[in-house]
């Protein structure tokens, strides 16, 4: 049992920080640090995608064969922890660590070699048309509906939570293929292209100000058949290897390590009855806890990146960083919005960029931190809700 | 970083499952709770035969010179078991004074005797109103006599001091700087002890020493090392402590899990329902989440003191707050059962919660974590 790091990996971080320090362009920074909205703005992720991708770190977790960078586990959470302590832009996950993996997994030579590359080199915004308005937790009774009609495939149905639809290109849908099976087993996954005639997109207002997710409506949409990945009716297998490959995403380790450094400078910079709002005992204890949670999360993640045995299904420990992570990317953001007080409830539009500039009551960190503690009420209901990863967990841990 | 087990890392483990697992029942909690010392002597004997006691000591007085992961690691297994033995107390905590003792030679014939079985040594520091984390005392004094000290004071639940045969008693030394650790024998004259029980069966003494006449020798650390070893030993009992609330909790976890499938109401067991499974749930994230707390105090064991006991802290506020979730919520499922001394959780209950507030407490380990964060 050895616990602590390996001095190689200091070595490793210092390179990596070097050399984000050295490719981030400093506007670019910036605008992530101040962003109001919740998401990247579209422009900047691409360019940090082509960035990353001129250097060959666009999608340093694939195969090398495939542009990536063949580092270990370790190598890749420092150079993701990196990224996120220097602002950069976020990857456009659905591409490259959701679509990717099943794609070169499971897809054919002609899908690999089309769409790997668009990935990779940040030409393509994607979205992931999963949910439908009456699968949510239940997904595998969605009913979009792909009919194979000569070497085209005729989707209908309608898809909800798709977010960033309104700006992607391309979108990876599950699609039931056969209703005379189990429901399950009935299930394809189907590469559109989101301005096919038929495709209709809806941006959904949201709580925070911001339109990110969307409906997508599709009706009679042809789409090649070749865009079907791997074998028709297993697409439930795939969506279920694509939440697997990143047992670890869901954590949210990195963004909740930033953003609870910046809840950190909050409580530092804001004054309360003459004092700052870190020495008020009950805000410190609160926040005390929830530095004490995230080390535990990330130690957590340190255990499945090191395939630590333990006395449960390893799928088990992937289900406790989906809750613990969530719970604390709320915690962390309402203790941001705790440390403000009142003045977290001035809304700031999301629509304005850049946001307006600081003054002395005013400062750098105020704008945004409500529109995001906002929205992040989705984190304990996406991607399989807080309740059905305690489901999971007391049948993987209990038998229950 | 690795997970896997060294071989003395599995060879300890096999041999715990193989003495503990035998007598982690109730019957057995129920019968040594009534003993002379809350403990079993022959068994304490059979940790020595099995090299635990010396797991800590260095090779040169026979020891194993096991590293800080490998006594988390027994004490892991202690902890699923309940073992009320005074492991801690003497073989972490008084093993690591000793081992920093300013006479080594002394300090190896005593951890010799220590590793054998045949010396228990408890600390004796706390007193009343003292706060647990601080390490400067106050109430007790040692003024130089022409061949030693002469020490006084008044100290409070010294943890398995009534198995103890010697004491390790921190005082003020009189015109110096800084916290004296002297050993002092358990039936030294002048010492008068209250024992009582603690909630899970584990024995502590109030101790009043009225002018105790003692060696040079007895004075084992001064000056200023006194204060940052007694630190350093504290902390390291802490971490034995973690390492058992996470055995206890996993092992609560497994009671809990088999009782749900057991009890039935309404004509199923009750871990058919959505409720239940949910209690379970939070429970199973608590205990995991315990353990990979106690990875991190154990990565920054021997990193410097502040970087030692922030993350010390931070791990004993994760594991003593998970400790009670798991054990709560342990008696929550088992319904009136769970009251009962007939069932293993308030067994563990009562455990955890000696556990949770020993050598510090949530609120303080929050508060030097608080600290360490803002300043």
């Amino acid at each position: 049992m050895e616990l602590r790091l390996d001095p190689d990996l200091q070595t490793f971080r210092t390179e990596v920080r070097a050399f984000i320090d050295s490719v981030l362009p400093a506007e670019m920074k910036e605008r992530q640090r101040r962003k109001v909205a919740n998401n990247a703005a579209v422009p900047d992720l691409l360019e940090w995608m082509r960035i990353l991708n001129a250097h060959g770190r666009s999608v340093p977790h694939w195969p090398v064969e495939f542009g990536g960078c063949g580092w270990t586990p370790m190598q890749l959470f420092i150079f993701n922890e990196e990224l996120y302590k220097a602002d950069a832009p976020e990857f456009d996950w659905g591409g490259t660590h959701m679509l990717g993996p099943v794609l070169y997994t499971y897809g054919s030579g002609y899908l690999k070699d089309r769409f790997l590359p668009m990935i990779r080199e940040g030409a393509t915004m994607w979205a992931q048309g999963f949910s439908e308005p009456g699968s949510g937790s239940d997904l595998a009774s969605l009913r979009t509906s792909a009919e194979l009609v000569g070497d085209k495939y005729i989707v209908n149905g309608q898809k909800i939570w798709t977010s960033g639809a309104a700006h992607a290109d391309w979108g990876f849908f599950l699609v039931r293929t056969d209703k005379n099976v189990k429901p399950q087993r009935g299930i394809s996954f189907l590469i559109i292209k989101m301005d096919t005639p038929g495709v209709t997109v809806r941006q959904i207002p949201q709580i925070n100000g911001e339109a990110h997710l969307c409906e997508v409506f599709l009706d009679n949409v042809e789409v090649p058949a070749d865009q079907l990945i791997g074998e028709p009716g297993m697409g439930w297998t795939y969506a279920k290897f694509l939440l697997e490959h990143e047992r670890t995403t869901s954590s949210f380790i990195y963004w909740s390590k930033r953003e609870l450094a910046r809840a950190k400078d909050i409580a530092l910079g804001e004054m309360t009855g003459g004092r700052r709002v870190a020495d008020d005992p009950a805000f410190r204890a609160r926040f005390a806890r929830a530095e004490a949670d995230l080390l535990a999360l990330e130690w957590s993640v340190l255990r499945v990146l090191a395939h630590e045995e333990f006395d449960a299904p390893e799928a088990a420990a992937a289900s406790v960083l989906k809750i613990r992570g969530s719970e604390l990317q709320q915690e962390i953001t309402m203790l941001q919005v705790d440390a403000l007080g009142a003045k977290a409830l001035r809304f700031f539009d999301v629509a304005p960029a850049p946001p307006p500039a600081p003054t002395d009551v005013w400062a750098d960190y105020a704008p945004g931190r409500t529109t995001v503690a906002l929205i992040n009420r989705a984190a304990t209901i996406y991607g399989g809700s807080k309740q059905i990863q305690k489901n999971i967990l007391a049948k993987l841990a209990f038998g229950l | 970083m690795d997970f896997a087990k060294s071989d003395i890392q599995t060879m300890l483990l096999d041999s715990a499952e193989r003495l503990l697992s035998e007598n982690a029942d109730v019957e057995y909690w129920r019968h040594q709770r009534s003993s002379a010392t809350g403990f079993d002597e022959a068994r304490w004997m059979q940790f020595a035969e099995l090299g635990w006691l010396a797991l800590p000591v260095p090779e040169a007085a026979g020891g194993l010179d096991g590293t800080i992961e490998d006594i988390a690691l027994l004490n892991i297994a202690l902890g699923k078991a309940l073992a009320t033995e005074p492991y801690i107390s003497t073989i972490v905590l008084a093993g690591h004074v000793l081992k920093q003792s300013a006479d080594e030679a002394r300090a190896l014939d005593l951890l010799g005797e220590v590793a054998g079985g045949t010396l228990r040594i408890a600390l004796a520091h706390q007193e009343n109103g003292a706060h647990p984390l601080d390490v400067e005392v106050t109430g007790t004094s040692a003024r130089r006599s022409d061949d030693g000290y002469i020490v006084s004071g008044t100290k409070i639940m010294a943890f398995d001091a009534p198995s103890a045969g010697q004491l390790i008693v921190s005082a003020r030394l009189e015109g110096e700087e800084g916290v004296g650790l002297f050993l002092v024998p358990a039936d030294a004259p002048g010492l008068s002890v209250e024992s009582y029980a603690l909630v899970d069966g584990t024995r502590a003494s109030d101790i009043v020493l009225a002018d105790v006449t003692l060696p040079s020798a007895a004075l084992l650390i001064g000056g200023n090392r006194g204060a940052a070893v007694l630190r350093e030993a504290i902390d390291r009992a802490s971490i034995a402590l973690m390492a058992q609330a996470v055995g206890a909790m996993e092992a609560a976890n497994k009671v809990c899990g088999a009782y749900v499938q057991e009890r039935k109401q309404f004509g199923v067991a009750i871990g058919s329902f959505q409720a239940i499974q949910h209690i379970m749930a939070d429970n199973f994230v608590a205990a995991h989440q315990a353990r990979s707390m106690l990875y991190h105090a154990l990565a920054n064991a021997d990193e410097d003191e502040a970087t030692r006991s922030a993350a010390l802290s931070a791990a004993r506020l994760v594991i003593g707050e998970a400790g009670q979730t798991v054990s709560r919520n342990g008696i929550q499922v088992h319904g009136g059962y769970g009251l009962t001394d007939e069932y293993a959780i308030g067994h563990y209950f009562r455990r955890l919660m000696c556990m949770e507030k020993q050598y510090g407490d949530l609120i303080q380990h929050g508060e030097r974590f608080g600290d360490s964060i803002f300043g």
